[in-house]
């Protein structure tokens, strides 16, 4: 294999050389048909011939076509000077209009919405999997063959491929095929399928070891080109689905937009909204609506004084997941260091418990939340028939005359929050129970060792080496946990609905999450939907924050 | 090399396969046909995707046979029929998504009162051109559905438009557990209804016997969600809003009669407590009477006691019911509106409405007595008239408003009057403030 001499220096041409390669020469020319046509394209746009854009929609995509312009537009004289800057540019910039111009391309033709179809199809096909498995048994075992061992090996390989094929064409590959090929044909396809194909050939001639040397491209300048192409499916797809969506959803927060119409500017007025107040003495005789500005509702009284809010909604919310977390988060925490002291012991059975404490974290959450509700029925319940029976065993102590308490789980509004909590803390409690469990066996057995020898019991052993070792696990389960609870959406939905709104009675199970939920999806307020959003992120993080301060300054203290 | 290119091919051959996704589609429907490939060009073949909101899998199953029907007859269509999810599955949710994207069907359910807001968003078509030159005629469905489908957003009144077609209409009754009430010694409240007899002072006391039968056993049982809950505004001689719907009517006498009639009928501890879930309870045998709408018989025909339904009892303002529906609508952005059109005309025709409602879930939204005849026979329950009564009786047609956000509305009338009915809030309290609070959310 030919090894390019990329370490040596070489003199770099300070002017376009008179006889650049032929291929130099097509990657330039297309390099400035991309750059022409982007400009065409957003002047296009702007002008409205191409495509019905306007306001963000505009700003982005012209705005995208002009930076591929501009990087194209910069690419072309760096290369005819053959520096590595251009070249670089050039082959980031080609793939990435490769990688647009592909997602383009499939999205004309159909393919993704296809994917679904390909799921429907694709069972007809399940059977025609044995012949692959058949092929990759006799590829596998070929080595007790003996001297047939190659013969078989061939064999299994052809009946993979055979099995391979079958399954595509019971599947669907044939009419797919046709289809591909008629779909493909069509302008809206065929154009970015080009563009696909241009860029590809040009990202393919300037990643060739002619190019690097032709370019004078040294050994750690292609050690990047290298790395970012590597981290680039991780990095576009940062891009495309987490980095955009967040700051889209930022722009979002300073409009009014129902996620189907024209995007309104609003400013700040949706986080202004959030957080109004209005504080009113009322008198005897007067009402709420008396003395508040149109607009406000009541949301609390205190004697004659009324607080007012623009949302009361939001501060309800934040009520319910204040009190949620609280109690929540302790009873997700504190139980599952005792199971998981008790589960580091060599009990008989240990094994066995360790999967049962687990299985609710691997149920999903959608379903188990159904059971619970059905558990939670006051009146047809298995909560409350259970009680019922207990105080029925309980009652036949002599002198003993006591009413089963039938706790309206999830209609009552002083009971429903609690109901969320309990089944949070059960559903979560496993998992955190296998974490403390990983930090406890990574603490030393000297440690213990030690303290026996001294003579510490096993409350001691406990008090004075687990809980200690465990402070960062704590630290991760306790952040961990509060994030989930403050987060906290399905339970509610779930365990309400649809009798109830998720909301649940008298909006006592109203949580932020539930309540943007409601706004963007209910109400189709996308825009106050997102700036919800933004307060309940920015109250995790301080949240977080505090937690991140008080773990360094614990470590410090320790160190 | 040859293991990687063989997975290339592998991956490109099942793109390549994703490709005839119509046409994989169509074959989900009828797994034996061969697929054809579809083409688009105008005046050919055409394909549409249309999808409604079925209420449980075997309703979503008649749906399909119904496209595999409609796909036969309508010439020089193509259906794909996609199953959306049930209203708890967000059916909404992920149709907004997909109009956003613009990736909705051709052809879509949406229900009654969210009809404003999807024209007022401008992704709905106006079909009144097509309907006129097809001699569709309006009179030929419920008149309070088409009301709302002819509704000009400018004005907020019937206008020259049409917006879809109603699939069906439903109603509330009361299904009765008959050996409970035969065991109270209550009247049969189907003879009280044949008689006149059936007002809220009659439902008391049936409820009230049954109740007395045991701890466990409850005498009424309703869902806290609005209906059930505005059922007893309007049975009052009131309702949510005034006489034009432009401002809140729920301090107006008739509400406030109906709304203190069901406080103080909660408070007599006859039902079972506001907002737990009636249906399991009623299931189980628990229950004497669960008003809930027509969706819910095919689950309840799995009973294993003697059950029917009684219409609603009547109150002070006469007899009163709602008129629940939705509608096939087409989408603004459809390349095929006349195709689309056709398809919302053959999804909405008197056989087709036949074959769903003899599921048990819906009630066909044409008036033809062929249709409403038709409904009759699907029994059980016997009493199907009750259904038919509460459509004919003064029913409220549940509708948007085209002057104001029903979905923030819906959502503050819904604590205010739950906070009425567990007896946290006076009706006096209620009366002061509730309009105050509501009329915010009507446009000026």
């Amino acid at each position: 294999m030919t090894q390019a001499p990329i370490e040596l220096e070489v003199k770099l041409p300070s002017a376009p050389s008179p006889s650049q390669p032929l291929w130099l020469l097509a990657v330039v020319v297309w390099q400035t048909v991309l750059a022409l046509a982007m400009v065409a394209a957003a002047v296009a746009m702007v002008t409205g011939a191409l495509f019905d854009l306007t306001g963000l929609g505009l700003v982005l995509m012209a705005g995208l076509a002009l930076a591929i312009a501009v990087a194209s537009g910069t690419a072309v004289p760096l290369m005819l000077r053959h520096r590595h800057s251009g070249r670089a540019i050039g082959v980031m910039l080609d793939y990435l209009v490769l990688v647009l111009a592909v997602f383009i391309t499939l999205q004309a033709i159909g393919v993704f919405r296809g994917l679904d179809a390909l799921g429907a199809t694709f069972r007809r096909a399940v059977p025609l999997l044995a012949i692959v498995i058949l092929g990759w048994l006799l590829l596998g075992q070929a080595e007790r063959f003996g001297s047939r061992a190659e013969r078989v090996r061939r064999a299994g390989k052809w009946v993979m491929i055979a099995g391979a094929a079958a399954v595509a064409v019971r599947a669907g590959l044939l009419p797919g095929l046709a289809e591909f090929f008629v779909r493909l044909a069509k302008p809206r396809a065929l154009l970015p399928a080009l563009v696909a194909v241009a860029s590809g050939l040009a990202f393919w001639s300037l990643r060739r070891s002619r190019a690097v040397w032709l370019f004078g491209s040294r050994r750690h300048q292609e050690e990047a080109l290298d790395g970012f192409l590597f981290v680039s499916p991780n990095l576009l797809g940062f891009a495309a689905f987490f980095a955009f969506p967040l700051l889209f959803s930022l722009f979002v927060a300073f409009t009014a937009w129902d996620g189907l119409t024209q995007i309104t500017w609003l400013g700040p007025d949706n986080f202004t909204k959030i957080f109004s107040l209005q504080f009113a003495t009322v008198d005897a005789g007067q009402s709420a609506s008396d003395v508040l500005k149109f607009g406000y509702s009541e949301l609390a009284r205190f004697g004659s004084l009324i607080v007012g809010a623009r949302d009361p909604a939001f501060w309800i919310a934040l009520r319910n997941i204040s009190l949620f977390a609280i109690t929540a988060v302790p009873l997700a925490v504190i139980p599952a260091i005792g199971l998981a002291a008790l589960l580091n012991t060599k009990i008989p059975g240990v094994r066995l418990f360790r999967a049962i404490y687990f299985i609710p974290s691997v149920a999903g959450v959608l379903g188990v939340a159904l059971i619970w509700k059905q558990l939670y029925n006051a009146s047809v319940g298995f909560i409350n028939y259970g009680l019922r029976r207990l105080f029925d065993l309980i009652n036949l102590l002599p002198g003993v005359e006591a009413t089963a308490p039938q706790p309206q789980w999830l209609s009552s509004r002083s009971v429903a929050l609690w109901s969320i909590v309990i089944f949070f803390a059960w559903y979560t409690v496993g998992f955190n129970t296998v974490l403390f469990l990983a930090g406890m066996q990574g603490i030393p057995g000297t440690l213990y060792e030690a303290a026996e020898i001294d003579g510490a019991s096993p409350w001691q052993k406990f008090r004075k080496i687990t809980v200690p070792m465990l402070r960062p696990t704590t630290f991760f389960v306790v952040a961990t946990t509060t994030i989930l609870a403050l987060q906290v959406f399905t339970e509610p939905f779930i365990l309400m609905g649809p009798q109830l709104p998720p909301s649940g009675p008298s909006n006592a199970t109203l949580t932020p999450v539930v309540h943007l939920y409601q706004e963007g999806f209910r109400r189709f307020n996308q825009g106050y939907a997102s700036a919800l959003a933004w307060v309940l992120f920015l109250l995790i993080f301080a949240i977080t924050l505090v937690y991140f301060r008080r773990q360094r300054k614990s470590e410090a203290g320790m160190g | 090399m040859h293991r990687r290119l063989f997975m290339i091919l592998l991956v490109l051959a099942f793109v390549v396969v994703a490709c005839g996704d119509d046409a994989a589609t169509t074959t989900t429907a009828a797994p034996t046909t061969t697929v054809a490939p579809t083409t688009t060009t105008a005046g050919e073949e055409v394909t549409l995707r249309w999808r409604t909101r079925p209420d449980n899998d075997q309703e979503a199953g008649v749906y399909r046979a119904v496209s595999e029907t409609l796909d036969g007859q309508l010439e020089g269509i193509t259906l794909v029929y996609e199953p959306g999810g049930t209203e708890t599955e967000g059916y909404q949710q992920a149709l907004l998504t997909q109009l956003a994207g613009g990736t909705a069907p051709d052809v879509f359910w949406i229900p009654g009162a969210d009809i404003a807001q999807f024209v007022g968003a401008r992704v709905i078509l106006d079909l009144r051109s097509y309907a006129d030159a097809s001699g569709h005629r309006d009179a030929d469905f419920y008149p309070g559905p088409m009301e709302q489908l002819t509704t000009d957003p400018a004005t907020g009144l019937p206008g020259n438009v049409l917006w879809g077609l109603p699939r069906d209409v439903s109603a509330f009754a009361l299904y009765l557990n008959l050996d409970l009430i035969a065991e109270a010694g209550a009247a049969d409240p189907r003879q009280l209804a044949a008689a006149g007899d059936w007002d809220w002072e009659a439902f008391q006391q049936v409820a009230e016997a049954v109740r007395a039968l045991g701890p466990d056993i409850y005498g009424y049982g309703q869902s806290s969600w609005w209906g059930p809950v505005g059922f007893w505004a309007n049975s009052g001689g009131g309702g949510f809003f005034n006489e034009d719907r432009t401002a809140c009517g729920l301090d107006s006498p008739g509400s406030l009669a109906g709304l203190a009639f069901v406080q103080d009928f909660y408070a007599t501890g006859a039902a079972l407590t506001y907002g737990e879930d009636p249906e399991p309870v009623f299931k189980a045998g628990n229950m004497g009477m669960f008003q809930n709408g027509r969706w819910a018989t095919p689950g309840i025909r799995t009973v294993g006691f003697d059950w029917d339904v009684v219409k609603l009892p009547d109150g002070p303002g006469g007899p009163s019911n709602w008129l629940f529906w939705g509608a096939y609508v087409v989408n603004a952005n459809t390349p095929y509106p006349e195709q689309a059109w056709r398809l919302v005309q053959a999804l909405t025709t008197a056989e087709v409405q036949a074959q769903v409602a003899e599921l048990g879930a819906n009630i066909p939204s044409r008036v033809s007595q062929a249709a409403l005849d038709a409904f009759l026979t699907f029994t059980p329950p016997e009493n199907n008239q009750a259904f038919l009564d509460g459509l004919a009786e003064n029913p409220v047609t549940e509708a948007p408003l085209w002057n104001g956000d029903w979905p923030a509305y819906r959502d503050a009338m819904q604590v205010a009057v739950d906070a009425v009915i567990r007896g946290e809030t006076s009706i006096e309290a209620f009366r002061a403030d509730i309009c105050a609070q509501l009329n915010q959310y009507f446009t000026p």
